[in-house]
């Protein structure tokens, strides 16, 4: 099936077959690996992204399904001044281990400091309850957000 | 510049490619010409095969045990006594042991269509009785996992240590318990994975893998598949966790690289979660009978424990199943001053997947079993739980201690972890509110576990497990380039412990170069010094010792060449911030780079014909290892209707000696301790009553999320390691040990009111439910 869509600002025009997931259309045919794979099925939010804005567990959602939308992956944050900030808070909370979960978790953090600039912790945790980490135990990431989360109200006049 | 070496909380130099998704994991790498491998896995857990039938348009691209002539079986040996050695078919021969062992594997340019051809394959089976629940399967008369033993035993032993008959006698109070920790897998993010190719050019085999020990690998990928090693390159690029799960020889590895060879294309093999959650290795399913003798006071006089371990259909290689059980003796004595000992250890086949050493190995069941029972030591004699921990505890002063089961304890002030934690977890103020109750009718109790965990013990330890592979001199080799910055080049793997950065602390330490012109490589086997590899809790203190080392090494050859373009003697100098400091000047590294590589002819006439390259080897002595300690606190709140446990507070005082970079130590203390808290209440892979997997997914499955911890409080003591290398110690695992029992004893603790214990993990609403209804309390 056809589909045309915005791939990280870039338009793009495939061939794809139906039953092909987001996930791996955006790894395999645009070589976008930084979006992980691991459940496939929705629950761990390795490969979570932006379609128009908003949070998408990729490895659930088909191809077709992007089909005219604005699909941002962790490779299209480059130029985006919160993501800039979520991402030097994660390396100073030490909200990363073995990076492998980071990329949906990024995608994430972003969202709650943006949706909920003045989320509180639980709250915080509450938003992380579809990302799961192996590595960090939490702590680091919840610190990491609620630091970005500060430092982008500061910044606000 | 402040200090980048040890004891600085040095940003990672890891992350960068991390945060901006440029971490490479093997899933990442595309070859050209890759076929992806699915394979055909048996649904039963015990049957003969009668017939494999592949469809005749599919004949070359499905491969069955009849394609696999030459290759395996897997055979993980242990020289232990009595050892019973398992044959694992690289696809199953005539009989399958587990569901998810597999039978077939079928190659395609998409994973999608290997799948579909996978199902394309019939097989007939003729099913046999599983043995399922190893205390069964330990039974005489139990369905034999293999018809060629006479029973399911792969290994047994037996342990009286001490003056145990007489300890037995003497005691006032034997407190008895049963104990059972579930079956779990290890659950990394990233899956295993394997992608093999054949190099014309090198005449070489390539295998990129998620692996924590490349060299291990490559050396049994050669041996299972009858090639010399020198033919053989394992690169493990980023691997996405590993937790002791990505240590051994995979079947399905093992099936890419022969195909690899054979077709001479690439063949990528990528696991997916059903398959880990339900093929895979799994871990931890203990069987504990444990005993305590202690006097009136609660000082303990003997253990007495007798542990099953289910291993599983088969023995990797190279750890075997037994690796386990045959631990638990020697961990018994914990972090106490016990005068004996009685053990028998068991480790027992099963239709069941294989079992791997998962982070803190046999600790988390040993502490398990162990610790509850000191708390119903202390209940039965009515004394607080803790203080009956401090009075039994090896004390500093008796330090280096040796425990009756011969391990040597380096360096620690056990009982100042508990009253630490004592006062972290304000045990007053929980028992004050115990007294006044809850206004929801929800139960609060607290519970303490305390461990110490053996780390980066070397050959005189290993050599005495048994196992196939021991670890000797760990090496390093360290070179300046030609522009005066560093590369290290190690055999170990790192896998979200930071070690491309607190490696390069230690060479700042040493040298002071500043750890971002440090590069530390790895992960391949013809870029890195042979190593047994990560695992152990070792990568630290054996690593970083031979970085040390190696950079020490490197200091005198740069005081020799600075000294001599500062026109100083080699005694008149010092390094320092990357200089060669001298009497009336210095010079960079940047300089004495140049001069060995570019103009020798500005180099002194007795130069050391090594250069600026240094290869060297590290070894603690004595080598029994060094061992790290902590107490934990845990306080929970139990809905005795629901039977639900909700943590309130978490507390953790660790000892790993001198911290490399304490924000890593407390990432690996917090990630491990969110692990434990995991086997404590939430996971439990489990098999039906024919070995029927029940949980495959993450949603049967469960990890700890976000909410299901709080904000883990952490303290650290420092006790150097007398024996190691700036006194550091290993510290990897030792979070995920002690959780499942603090967990348990806080629930015991709030159940104490009703006279009602909980014995077993997970601890989920149905387990305390049914505690509570067979104490008629519900």
């Amino acid at each position: 099936m056809k589909v045309t869509l915005t791939l990280n600002g870039r338009p793009i025009e495939a061939d794809v077959e139906a039953r092909k997931s987001l996930a791996d259309f955006i790894r395999e045919r645009e070589g976008l690996t930084g979006t992980h794979i691991t459940c496939e099925q929705g629950v761990c939010g390795a490969c979570t992204i932006l379609v128009d804005g908003r949070p998408v567990r990729s490895c659930i959602a088909l191809a077709v399904t992007a089909d005219r939308r604005d699909v941002r992956t962790v490779e299209g944050f480059d130029d985006d001044p919160v993501m800039a900030v979520v991402r030097r808070c994660f390396s100073e909370c030490h909200a990363l281990q073995c990076g492998y979960c980071t990329p949906g978790m990024l995608v994430t953090a972003r969202d709650i400091v943006t949706r909920l600039p003045n989320a509180d912790r639980a709250r915080i945790r509450l938003e992380l309850s579809g990302n799961l980490c192996r590595c960090t135990g939490y702590l680091g990431i919840v610190n990491a957000i609620e630091k970005a989360a500060s430092e982008i109200r500061a910044r606000r006049p | 510049m402040a200090s980048q070496g040890i004891g600085a909380s040095v940003l990672r130099n890891e992350d960068e490619r991390f945060l901006h998704g440029r971490g490479q994991y093997v899933a990442d790498i595309t070859l050209p010409g890759t076929w992806n491998a699915a394979f055909l896995r048996s649904p039963i857990a015990h049957a003969r095969i009668k017939s494999i039938t592949i469809p005749d348009d599919l004949k070359g691209r499905v491969f069955t045990a009849a394609d696999m002539t030459g290759v395996g079986p897997i055979v993980g040996i242990s020289s232990l006594p009595g050892f019973r050695v398992s044959e694992y078919p690289v696809l199953a021969t005539k009989k399958v042991r587990f569901v998810g062992e597999p039978i077939a594997v079928a190659l395609a340019p998409e994973r999608a269509e290997a799948e579909d051809m996978i199902e394309r394959i019939a097989v007939e089976f003729d099913p046999l009785p599983a043995a399922v629940e190893c205390l069964d399967a330990r039974k005489s008369g139990a369905p034999l996992v293999h018809e060629q033993w006479p029973d399911n035993i792969v290994h047994q032993a037996e342990f009286k240590l001490g003056p145990f008959d007489e300890m037995v006698k003497k005691a006032a109070h034997k407190v008895t318990r049963q104990f059972r920790i579930s079956r779990q897998a290890v659950m990394p993010m990233e899956s295993r994975a394997a992608l093999a190719h054949y190099d014309a050019r090198q005449d070489e085999l390539v295998v990129y893998a998620s692996h924590q020990t490349p060299h291990l690998l490559a050396t049994g990928l050669a041996k299972f598949l009858g090639m010399s090693q020198r033919r053989v390159r394992v690169i493990s690029p980023d691997v996405g966790g590993g937790f002791g799960l990505k240590i051994f020889v995979e079947a399905e590895a093992l099936v890419a690289a022969s195909l690899a060879m054979r077709l001479r294309r690439p063949i990528r093999w990528i696991e997916d979660n059903l398959e880990h959650l339900t093929a895979d290795a799994n871990c931890r399913e203990h069987r504990h009978t444990l005993t305590a003798y202690a006097d009136n006071q609660g000082k303990f006089l003997a253990f007495d424990l007798d542990v099953v371990v289910d291993g599983g259909a088969y023995s990797i290689y190279p750890w075997t199943s037994c690796v386990e059980a045959a631990q638990c003796a020697g961990i018994l004595t914990a972090a106490y001053d016990l005068p004996s000992i009685h053990a028998k250890l068991a480790t027992i086949a099963t239709n069941k997947p294989p079992i791997c050493v998962y982070r803190g190995v046999a600790r988390p069941g040993v502490c398990f079993s162990g610790e509850l029972i000191v708390d119903a030591v202390a209940r039965a004699i009515g004394r607080e739980p803790y203080q009956v921990r401090i009075d039994n505890m090896v004390r500093p002063e008796q330090m280096p201690y040796s425990t009756i089961t011969n391990k040597l304890y380096d360096s620690g002030d056990y009982p100042e972890s508990v009253r630490q934690a004592v006062k972290l977890a304000d045990v007053d103020g929980i028992r004050a509110r115990q007294r006044r109750g809850e206004t929801d009718g929800t139960l609060i109790g607290v519970g303490f576990a305390s461990y110490t965990e053996q780390t980066a013990h070397g050959t005189s330890v290993l050599s005495k497990w048994g196992v196939e592979l021991v670890p000797g001199y760990e090496m390093a080799t360290v070179r300046m380039t030609p522009d005066g910055d560093l590369v290290i080049e190690v055999g170990i793997h790192s896998h979200g412990q930071g070690m491309e950065t607190t490696l390069a602390q230690i060479a700042s330490e040493v040298l002071g170069v500043d750890p971002k012109r440090v590069k530390v490589k790895f992960g391949d086997t013809a870029m890195s010094p042979y190593s047994t590899g990560t695992y152990a809790s070792r990568s630290i203190v054996m690593a970083g010792g031979a970085v040390a080392t190696a950079c020490r090494t490197l200091a005198k050859r740069i005081a020799v060449i600075g000294a001599h373009l500062l026109q100083a003697k080699a005694d008149d100098v010092r390094i320092e911030n990357a200089q060669v400091i001298g009497p009336k000047g210095q010079v960079d590294f940047s300089a004495l780079g140049r001069a060995w590589y570019l103009h020798p002819e500005d180099l002194p006439p007795a130069v050391d014909r090594g250069g600026l390259t240094v290869t060297e080897g590290y070894r603690p002595n004595p080598d029994s290892g060094t061992f790290s300690y902590a107490t934990h606190a845990a306080v929970v709140s139990v809905d005795p209707d629901l039977g639900t446990v909700k943590l309130i507070d978490y507390v953790v005082v660790e000892d790993c000696g001198r911290r490399v970079n304490p924000m890593v130590v407390d990432g690996q203390v917090l990630g491990g301790t969110v692990q434990g808290i995991g086997t404590a209440l939430y996971e439990e892979a489990l098999y039906g009553p024919n070995g029927e997997a029940l949980t495959g997914t993450l949603a049967d499955y469960m990890i700890p999320g976000a909410t299901e911890v709080p904000d883990i409080k952490l303290a650290h003591m420092t006790t150097l390691s007398p024996w190691t290398e700036f006194g550091i110690k290993g510290m990897g695992e030792g979070g995920a040990i002690a959780p499942p029992a603090a967990i348990a004893n806080a629930v015991n603790d709030a159940l104490r009111v009703l006279g009602v214990e909980i014995a077993e993990t997970p601890i989920t609403p149905r387990r305390v439910l049914a505690a509570l209804a067979a104490a008629g309390k519900l």
